[in-house]
């Protein structure tokens, strides 16, 4: 008698229970609500103009679709979202590789190190928001960047005031918060390289510039695939620092803001537009983690 | 006298060297501090504008107080009710937790010693659902668990379990996989029941990618703010990063009030410090593990 396959159900069931509850069932019925005239607590009937009686007779077919796609907001928060998700993706990683690079070079101390620029990624998104809001608004425009004070530089002036200039400061706080903790995935992958490569590059005498491009980055790419798939889907699904920095003003909303204010904007509240704009944020951060996993294995292979 | 010459060069050959690495540590070093303390910085604003009246901190932001008051970190304490909510943090994070580890370590155990095509299609079930963002299906879950009567602080540990489980499954599936089950079948054999058996045998061998689970958990609920917001939203049972949030809107009405959220950002990310810095060790090998595993 096998004890697992007698207990394999009854021990599972929590989880799948758990799971259909809170996932698979919401999900589902959040597909259908998103071709239905909902109105959170209600259901409408465009035919009748009033609560609809069943569920089907409030069906609407794609409008809650064309809706959204004519919502100038959801368009901009859309553009404004990819937009900051490249800057981002590429400016973290980068923040992040350069600081275990720097980090594993250094002999005492390194541990120290790692603590500091780690800490920011243990203090919540909306926390670190209020106190960069802070930076930008007073220590940047005040102090640092005004015309008498360290250097003169407009641009980083007033940026919670601008869509574009909101945007860097976005991913100024990002490289901030989550530097380190990508650097503690490089650090990682760093470690994993065997010395034996770098001695035997060194013996043919190789620069620099050509090991870090022959053996570091090549072998760095298990890391790349992780971090990359970390900053894109923690990019693409920002919202606590976007609220505590400028809380969509100025443009400045990305789409899970959008998501969630679009159900404030209307009267009566508009939940099956808002649930569309869901379902097309869905199959956009479907597709892309799906695509982006694809190539970077497929890269990591050929390798 | 030739070979003497020849040592000569060697020896200054290598001082040059030697002091090359020195000088290139130096610059690594100084980089170092200097980020270190841009870094810091935010913090350093965060705490000495923290015993500091408005007016002070738009004059001097970045100076130490005139006079040390903690009058407005005793303000910012009653205004975001820092010992309930930090309490009702705690709770929920804790049984949050305590419920993922359970179900999904219980769970991946299952899938992954009884190799069906159930146990695939399930397991590929966790893995998929992790595409999934929250948004997809915040509006829904809130309805649902409203018709249930559990929009409240029991339904949101619930919703943190079913959130967390994907993920964790994932974890001590890929672990449960690497443990060999001849200890178990040991432990058959000596007359142990399912429990005794996971309890006393499978749990220990677990603990590392546990602590795993805890942490990359535990982070995400303390400092979670959207599903507090949906579900309890402005209660009495609102969580720190929540009364943060309601204390920020309310008192915002007239401008930007430093003084306030200051001290209150302060105390609510002091509890974190503290355990990030007796758990560091845990909490870092807990990401990188994490990080390498998915």
């Amino acid at each position: 008698m096998d004890i697992y396959k007698k207990w394999f159900w009854i021990l599972l069931a929590p989880a799948i229970l758990l799971f259909f509850l809170v996932i698979i069932f919401p999900f589902i019925v959040g597909l259908l609500n998103s071709f239905l005239a909902w109105r959170g607590t209600y259901y409408f009937d465009p035919e009748t103009g009033i609560r609809a009686q069943s569920m089907f007779s409030s069906f609407i077919g794609f409008e809650n679709y064309t809706n959204a796609f004519k919502d100038e907001r959801f368009i901009r928060a859309l553009v404004y979202t990819i937009q900051y998700t490249f800057v981002a993706v590429v400016v973290v990683n980068i923040v992040g590789l350069g600081l275990a690079l720097l980090v594993t070079k250094a002999q005492k101390g390194a541990s120290l190190f790692r603590t500091v620029f780690f800490l920011p990624n243990m203090l919540g998104g909306l926390a670190l928001g209020f106190i960069w809001q802070f930076i930008f608004q007073i220590v940047f425009t005040n102090l640092l960047f005004s015309p008498d004070g360290l250097l003169h530089i407009p641009f980083l002036r007033y940026m919670t005031q601008d869509s574009t200039k909101a945007l860097f400061a976005l991913v100024i706080l990002n490289a901030w918060q989550f530097g380190g903790y990508m650097m503690i995935i490089y650090i990682a992958g760093l470690n994993n390289i065997s010395r034996d490569y770098y001695e035997a590059a060194s013996i043919d005498g190789a620069t620099p510039i050509r090991t870090f491009r022959s053996i570091t980055v090549p072998m760095l790419m298990p890391s790349f695939t992780v971090v990359f798939f970390l900053t894109l889907s923690n990019s693409f699904k920002l919202l606590d620092q976007n609220i505590a920095l400028t809380d969509g003003e100025f443009n400045t909303r990305l789409l899970a803001m959008q998501i969630l204010r679009t159900v404030k904007d209307t009267a009566p509240p508009d939940y099956g537009k808002a649930q569309a704009q869901a379902v097309i944020f869905f199959l956009l951060v479907a597709s892309i983690t799906l695509t982006q996993v694809y190539v970077t294995k497929k890269r990591e292979l050929e390798l | 006298m030739a070979y003497q010459s020849r040592e000569s060069v060697a020896v200054t050959g290598d001082t040059n060297y030697f002091l090359k690495k020195k000088i290139k540590l130096g610059i690594t070093y100084v980089v170092l501090i200097l980020i270190a303390l841009y870094t810091l910085a935010p913090l350093w604003f965060l705490f000495t504008n923290s015993f500091k009246g408005q007016a002070d901190i738009i004059r001097d932001p970045l100076g130490p107080p005139q006079s040390f008051s903690f009058s407005y970190i005793l303000n910012a304490i009653s205004q975001i009710h820092f010992f309930r909510s930090l309490i009702i943090t705690f709770l929920i994070t804790f049984f949050s937790v305590g419920l993922i580890v359970t179900i999904s370590s219980l769970g991946a155990w299952m899938l992954v010693r009884n190799k069906t095509k159930w146990s695939q299609v399930i397991f590929m079930a966790f893995v998929a659902a992790m595409l999934i963002p929250f948004q997809a299906i915040m509006y829904p879950l809130i309805q649902f668990f409203e018709t249930l009567g559990l929009k409240n602080a029991p339904g949101l540990v619930l919703m943190y379990g079913g959130f967390g489980l994907s993920m964790s499954i994932f974890l001590y599936h890929g672990f449960v996989k690497g443990v060999p089950k001849g200890i178990e079948e040991a432990g058959i054999i000596d007359g142990c029941n399912i429990f005794q058996l996971f309890y006393h045998i499978v749990l220990p061998l677990l603990s590392s990618i546990t602590v795993t689970v805890i942490v990359l958990n535990s982070m995400w609920i303390w400092n979670d703010y959207l599903l507090p917001f949906l579900v309890v939203g402005n209660s009495n049972t609102k969580t720190l990063v929540l009364e943060l949030y309601f204390a920020r809107i309310l008192a915002g009405q007239f401008g930007n009030p430093w003084e306030l959220i200051f001290p209150a950002v302060l105390v609510t990310i002091v509890p974190i410090v503290i355990i990030f810095l007796f758990l560091q060790k845990y909490i870092v090998k807990g990401i990188t593990d994490g990080a390498i595993k998915s």
